[in-house]
């Protein structure tokens, strides 16, 4: 029923094109769109851990995605107030 | 030539898949790497190493075993504490350059109430207590967010240098806790609880002041008037 290669091929496809998308997709100019592109090849590599079984992995990964979104929104944020070529 | 290394113990799934995940990572670092190679900003550079990171994660993923998932638990930890590092660097060079007075943390109201400096012994000390109580590294940091809440609400200013000093040593002491009770862990297999319980309190204290530290630098650097 589950072919778990399947998931493996899903999740580096996804990685694979979020990276792509991240570094030579549409408006990647403006770095708040190229930071939300990096959230799709972060889903890609949440697939291969969940098929690998690395729980503790997925749950560390998720949390720091989150985080590591959250200080980039802050450093572009507050970068863009001070009037910096962002 | 990869089979002949590859443990009995890792199931035919993982070492099957080996070479696919790591050729996959690799084309991820790659696309990743001529990203950076490409951009001027430095604040999109930054954004991009986020991307390397990630094939880093394949990478080590791929072999499969209790290790490799144990080993991705630094590597994202560190990933994290980069990032934030080189975004307060960037900022903090950007606010040299504009010589105004912004503020490190904005707040969009002037809070001055009393709470603020009344409240923070409380709650550092629930917090404090709790996070021994939880011992390891959530008990750390936990107990590391009731020294910054006390170190960032109260406004005391010039902590003396002994102190400072003091806290780098409490971590350098916590340290060796830690490193001792991982050395028993394979010596004396018998007390595995003893040795279990100085590892997780050393690396209680470490996190704590390492946290504290964090706080009292950000106050000493970027609360000066």
């Amino acid at each position: 029923m589950f072919n778990l290669a399947i998931w493996v091929y899903l999740g580096l496809a996804l990685t694979l094109f979020g990276s792509l998308a991240t570094v030579w997709g549409p408006g990647v100019k403006d770095p708040v769109i190229r930071t939300i592109n990096t959230e799709v090849a972060s889903v890609g590599v949440s697939l291969i851990l969940l098929t690998y079984n690395s729980t503790l992995a997925l749950l560390t990964l998720i949390a720091t995605t989150i985080i590591v979104t959250l200080i980039l929104f802050r450093a572009i944020s507050r970068l863009e107030e001070m009037g910096a070529d962002v | 030539m990869v089979a002949s290394v590859i443990p009995q113990f890792v199931p035919a799934f993982y070492s099957s898949m080996y070479t696919t995940a790591l050729y996959g990572g690799l084309i991820v670092a790659f696309i990743g790497l001529i990203g950076i190679a490409m951009e001027k900003r430095d604040i999109q550079i930054l954004i991009l190493t986020d991307l390397v990171g990630l094939a880093m994660l394949i990478v080590v993923a791929a072999v499969g075993t209790d290790l490799s998932e144990a080993l991705i638990l630094p590597g994202l930890v560190v990933e994290l504490a980069e990032i934030m590092a080189i975004s307060e660097i960037l900022i903090s060079r950007e606010m040299r350059k504009v010589d105004e007075g912004t503020s490190f943390t904005p707040m969009p109201l002037k809070i001055d109430m009393e709470i603020m400096t009344t409240a923070p012994n409380f709650i550092a000390l629930i917090l404090i207590a709790y996070g021994v109580f939880l011992s390891g590294f959530t008990g750390g940091a936990v107990a590391g967010g009731g020294i910054v809440i006390y170190v960032l609400s109260r406004k005391v200013r010039g902590l003396p240098i002994f102190v400072l000093d003091g806290v780098g040593a409490i971590s350098g002491i916590s340290w060796c806790l830690w490193i001792i009770g991982f050395i028993f862990f394979f010596l004396l297999p018998q007390y595995w609880l003893l040795s279990l319980f100085l590892a997780a309190l050393g690396l209680l204290l470490k996190v704590a002041s390492k946290i504290g530290l964090i706080g009292i630098l950000m106050r000493e650097e970027y609360g000066r008037k």
